[in-house]
């Protein structure tokens, strides 16, 4: 286990370098370039809280920023897992002719995204800033709360990187199951929206904890309470490690399915 | 044997693989074992030959050492930086420029940034793109690909070279140069892996040589010696049933092999390419007496076959492809081939290759129809045209191509009435090589008179080299030309 991390270590500058490539190469002829990665989730946010703000008449206070976290939350996680998917597949080319730690891939893949989300985060924060709300202490655990979304989303990218090799459905499959608990997600509505009864299922979708954790530093202003940040430390350690095993079995036999 | 100078350790490797159900992609997989048992050590500062027919498990075993496939079994180490020739620019980005990919290729390569930034122009110097380095590498030619791969890997002093058929790519200046560095490695004390059918590269490069066959070693030794071991395992296609547990028929082995292919009734069993002399040689000097002897056994075709025989350059442009229905008995090329044969002493019956001694004493003939060439020619004498090593009657130059028979004979019908001989020997001689400074491969056929079944063909798999000391003239072939200059 050990001399992975190692190994990674010395790959570094390819680390970076696929990194930058992945960000430099997205937008490298288009006028806007990168922008377009903040006015994308920016226009949807905007459609979104017009919707529902105006038309279905949510009743919650500051519903821009209420979205606009549980949005950016959801997207960093939703977003980069299913590009992380293909990391492994569309990197077939090199992985077949050359030796490279393949742990390289969905890693160099999840962290540009991340890059990307990592700025929406902080207009979010002058969004906040800008609705009247001030943040306190708490913004101190933001960073933390995207670190954690970091490596759950990278626990996920690995499950499905290495299933996405053996079955090339998987990436469908995936965007499918995103787009469904995105309603079942309390993203653009609220916890008492929902029917009292119904409302224990919430506590079996992980994402609920994750849209919640960056809820509070931004919208809440306050410290997650346990009951949020308790499964979102439990949720990270447990995906992060089990994709990291379920990646490192297979890794080895990837090429066998690579073409 | 215990010794710790090794670059490349391999212990009881083994590799399976997992084939598909034939028949309508049945369930049932099939295991094969592409490489089993395979042990060895290179050295450091060695050069270590793999050779082996296709499907042998040459590029495998490369590319386990590569650590890009697991082995099954046993394992491969390796000590120190691994540059793998294997595929080049594989490492390649093709929407990122020359210069930004020799960056990423470093890294992929583990090469420290700083030494990069060092290394980076001599790199582009040696690549010679020095004008396209801004350009995004898809809009690269095939060779200008390559070679900036190549300057790449060679610049980051790797301690163990992994080389699979590399050497049929970018033109010659590039290829010499690269060769040269290549070769410097050795001399630091890197060591090579080479992956080759080029058997003049093998033998000129190899300390030591293995043979692989159906996945196993067959051998291990001297490259000569290898080599020879080689030949004769495609020759026979005997022996091999006690080196593997597949049990594969040798015509599927010759399927393996994508440079061979036909159904050997009429067996190509050696090529080799001889001097005036009869001497074996792979290095010929432009205007030089070129020869390439075809051994055969005919193993009961009653036609005719042809033979043919195609010259190309390392970029597989064919310069010359003639066969003996063309030109045997006719004078269109002015050139000869001969079929010739020997005398079979075990069994006295006549065959038609004579030894070179004798092969000297040129004589023209009558003309005869080919069935009299087991019965009619005299002992050891080997028939052929008129062109064969003297100068035409006419006085005219002479021109490459096979040895006719006879002068006069009526090519085509001569050709018909032909019967090959069990074992000979085809000559093709050319008087004065025309070509110039550089490699050359060279195929060898035989088909059925009507050119519709491949007895045997063997495309691409020899090669020779041509050095042009004080030729100024570029390209490969030399034509008759001259120049005047005048003043108007």
């Amino acid at each position: 286990m050990r001399s992975t991390w190692w190994e990674l270590l010395s790959y570094r500058d390819l680390l970076f370098n696929l990194i930058s490539i992945e960000l430099k190469l997205r937008y490298r002829h288009s006028v806007l370039g990168f922008l377009w990665q903040i006015i994308n989730p920016l226009f949807y946010l905007l459609l979104l809280s017009i919707v529902f703000s105006r038309v279905i008449r949510f009743n919650i206070e500051n519903y821009t920023i209420y979205l606009f976290a549980g949005l950016a939350s959801w997207l960093m996680i939703q977003q980069s897992s299913v590009v992380a998917t293909g990391s492994i597949v569309n990197n077939q080319g090199l992985i077949r002719k050359i030796y490279i730690p393949k742990l390289i891939f969905p890693v160099a893949v999840l962290t540009a995204q991340y890059i990307d989300h990592v700025i929406l985060v902080i207009i979010l924060f002058f969004f906040s800033l800008f609705f009247g709300l001030s943040p306190n202490g708490s913004l101190v655990l933001l960073p933390l709360i995207i670190l954690a979304h970091y490596f759950f989303s990278l626990g996920l990218s690995l499950i499905f990187a290495s299933a996405q090799v053996k079955v090339r459905d998987v990436q469908h499959i995936v965007a499918i199951i995103f787009q469904a608990l995105f309603y079942a997600t309390p993203i653009i509505y609220s916890l008492d929206f929902l029917p009292e009864k119904f409302r224990w299922l919430m506590y079996f979708n992980p994402f609920y904890y994750f849209v919640e954790s960056l809820r509070y530093p931004v919208y809440y202003l306050a410290f997650p309470p346990a009951h949020i940040s308790g499964p979102v430390i439990g949720l990270t350690a447990v995906s992060f490690l089990f994709g990291l095993f379920i990646f490192r079995r297979g890794e080895k036999y990837f090429v066998f399915h690579l073409s | 044997m215990i010794s710790d100078d090794w670059a490349v350790r391999v212990n009881s490797l083994g590799i399976k693989f997992f084939l598909r159900g034939k028949d309508g992609g049945g369930l049932r997989k099939e295991e094969f074992w592409a490489l089993r048992e395979v042990n060895f050590e290179v050295k450091k500062g060695e050069v270590f030959g793999i050779i082996g027919s296709n499907g042998s498990g040459k590029s495998t075993l490369l590319k386990i050492i590569a650590g890009i496939y697991p082995a099954t079994e046993g394992r491969a180490e390796v000590r120190g930086k691994i540059a793998p020739f294997i595929e080049l620019g594989a490492a390649f980005n093709p929407e990122l420029t020359g210069a930004e990919n020799i960056y990423l290729a470093g890294s992929i390569y583990r090469v420290p940034k700083r030494t990069i930034r060092e290394k980076f122009d001599q790199i582009v110097e040696f690549s010679g793109l020095r004008k396209f380095i801004h350009t995004p590498v898809k809009n690269y030619s095939s060779g200008m690909f390559i070679r900036l791969a190549f300057s790449i890997i060679i610049f980051f002093e790797p301690d163990v070279v992994l080389i699979d058929e590399i050497f049929a790519v970018g033109d010659r200046v590039f290829q010499e140069k690269s060769m040269e560095k290549i070769l410097s490695f050795r001399e630091k004390g890197a060591s090579m892996l080479i992956v080759s059918h080029d058997m003049g590269l093998i033998k000129q490069l190899c300390n030591r040589v293995a043979v692989l066959s159906r996945g196993r070693l067959a051998f291990l030794g001297r490259p000569e010696e290898a080599i020879n071991f080689y030949l004769d395992l495609i020759k026979k296609g005997e022996g091999l049933e006690n080196l593997g547990t597949q049990t594969f028929s040798p015509e599927q082995l010759v399927l393996n092999d994508a440079r061979r292919w036909g159904n050997r009734q009429v067996e190509i069993t050696r090529v080799e390419f001889v001097d005036e002399a009869g001497r074996p040689r792979e290095v010929f000097r432009t205007g030089d007496y070129f020869e390439a002897r075809i051994s055969y056994i005919n193993h009961g075709v009653d036609d005719c076959p042809v033979f043919g025989v195609a010259i190309y350059t390392i970029y597989r442009l064919l310069l010359y492809g003639p066969n003996t229905l063309e030109n045997l008995g006719t004078q269109t090329f002015s050139s000869a081939a001969s079929y010739s044969g020997q005398r079979d002493k075990e069994s006295g019956k006549k065959s038609f290759f004579g030894p070179r001694s004798e092969q000297d004493k040129l004589f023209t003939e009558e003309p005869a129809p080919c069935e009299s060439w087991g019965e009619r020619e005299k002992d050891s004498k080997e028939i052929q045209g008129e062109f064969h090593g003297a100068a035409r009657a006419d006085g005219r130059p002479r021109e490459p191509g096979f040895m006719a028979d006879r002068e006069g004979v009526e090519g085509i019908d001569f050709h018909r009435q032909m019967k090959l001989p069990r074992r000979g020997k085809v000559r093709f001689i050319i008087d004065s090589l025309p070509l110039l400074e550089g490699d050359y491969l060279f195929s060898a056929s035989v088909y059925d008179s009507s050119l519709t079944i491949a007895y045997d063909h063997h495309e691409m798999m020899y090669f020779f080299r041509v050095k042009s000391p004080g030729i100024s003239a570029f390209g490969a072939v030399r034509l008759e030309s001259r120049w005047l200059i005048s003043a108007d």
